[in-house]
């Protein structure tokens, strides 16, 4: 229990610095792709998290991006929205028997059916939300949006980069 | 009645849910005008702090770049001292010149952390209300202008940068004296726009573009950028006017703070006309 706390903490931290010293000042394509990797703590979090847990975690997760970015309440929104979502996702997507006690939310834990509709569908939400919110209007909505799709494909892709070099099959315990 | 709690109880989730996102709604619409305090900025201690480290590694790649243009303006400052003038004439000694006052007051600090490819663009600087930074200062570079402090903290402060639509500096044409003003509609960090400029004024590519001041956040005469182009859609009675910053935001190492020494008389003034 308290290993799961630590884990999450310390997985907090480090996306959370790698975010804001890293990735925001990747300047891929003079910023139209920018990759939001630290919703991977988010994703991580442990399935059988009550709702309202992982909701405060979505709030706190969204406010600290905020404070980094000088933009009230944006991320917090969209974190937020994220994580109401997965709440009800995690729902849709149980195996009939239901999920195990301390089953993790990993690629090689669910299987790559599972955990592309999984992941995919949730950073495609939160950065539909973050990008709309952050210009403010409808008027180029397809631009905005092929902007959103391409940098949730870039996060995706980190996020799978990212659990291929920190968890192996056979210790995916936390 | 107890069904009705039961069935709150049951949609507890989403009514926690509707709740965090109205609060996350609130502090989104509470912070576009600029001018209010924003508890949530990069100005914050810690936030400051965490910029301050990557500060101190990236600055490396950059030193070459920062001493030449620091050594470049040294020299336009000493170009300027009283030092290198002569005397015309020796006849008098000017012991206190009562002629001319300090009006602004320039606080060097250092960019910590900037942003320029975002619809609203902001920098930290390394120094806050300790070294005399509040909100509604000027900020410029070397070449030109860069911000305006939104928010300060003891020892940082958030600025709005021109890349942003909250701002809307006011600014003249040097060569011709029109004003208007600099309004970032471009989404480029190189351009600006400068709008409400009306259609009987001539506008050439090439015209610099200054801060026509006495708003109290920049001085007069610093310049912005250099027109590049000019558009007259019919039925609009504006220029639509395209500039080049002169300031290379992708690149702030260090920037000015102005102060307006007199702004606080200034503003008094205004105030008792406006009072009926």
């Amino acid at each position: 229990m308290i290993v799961t706390v630590l884990a999450n903490f310390l997985r907090f931290l480090v996306l959370m610095l790698l975010q804001v010293l890293v990735l925001d000042h990747l300047d891929v394509l003079n910023g139209y792709m920018v990759p939001y990797l630290y919703v991977l703590f988010l994703l991580m979090l442990p399935i059988e998290l009550p709702a309202w847990a992982q909701l405060t975690a979505g709030a706190v997760t969204g406010l600290t991006m905020d404070y980094f970015s000088s933009t009230p309440g944006m991320h917090m929104s969209a974190c937020v929205v994220m994580t109401y979502a997965r709440t009800n996702l995690l729902r849709l997507l149980a195996p009939r028997e239901g999920y195990e006690f301390g089953m993790r939310p990993t690629l090689p834990r669910m299987g790559i059916a599972w955990y592309f509709t999984y992941a995919g569908l949730l950073i495609l939400i939160h950065h539909l939300w973050l990008f709309f919110v952050e210009v403010h209007r409808f008027d180029s909505f397809f631009g905005t949006f092929f902007r959103a799709l391409l940098s949730a494909a870039f996060t995706f892709a980190l996020c799978l980069l990212a659990q291929f070099l920190t968890t192996s099959p056979d210790r995916s315990r936390r | 009645m107890r069904d009705l709690f039961r069935f709150l109880y049951r949609i507890r989730s989403t009514l926690m849910f509707l709740g965090l996102l109205l609060v996350s709604m609130t502090l989104l619409y509470s912070s576009n005008a600029h001018h209010k305090a924003q508890a949530i900025s990069s100005s914050n201690a810690v936030v400051g702090t965490i910029f301050t480290w990557r500060k101190e590694v990236t600055d490396y790649a950059s030193l070459k770049e920062v001493n030449r243009k620091l050594a470049e303006e040294n020299a336009s400052w000493r170009n300027r001292h009283i030092s290198t003038y002569t005397p015309m004439e020796g006849l008098f000694a000017k012991i206190q010149d009562t002629i001319r006052q300090q009006q602004y007051r320039v606080i060097t600090t250092k960019v910590v952390n900037s942003t320029w490819h975002k619809p609203k663009n902001y920098l930290t600087l390394d120094k806050g209300t300790k070294a005399g930074l509040h909100g509604d200062m000027g900020v410029i570079g070397t070449n030109g202008i860069v911000g305006v402090v939104s928010d300060a903290s003891p020892g940082f402060a958030s600025v709005i940068s021109v890349l942003s639509p909250d701002i809307k500096t006011s600014v003249q044409m040097r060569r011709t004296g029109h004003f208007g003003l600099l309004y970032w509609d471009t989404n480029d960090p190189l351009t600006s726009s400068v709008i409400d400029i009306a259609k009987h004024a001539r506008i050439a590519v090439g015209d610099t573009v200054e801060t026509r001041g006495g708003d109290g956040i920049f001085p007069a005469g610093v310049t912005v950028g250099v027109v590049e182009t000019v558009e007259d859609a019919p039925g609009n009675n504006y220029h639509a006017i395209t500039i080049r910053l002169s300031e290379d935001m992708t690149r702030s190492g260090f920037v000015y703070v102005v102060e307006d020494l007199h702004r606080l008389e200034r503003d008094t003034l205004q105030l008792e006309n406006e009072r009926p």
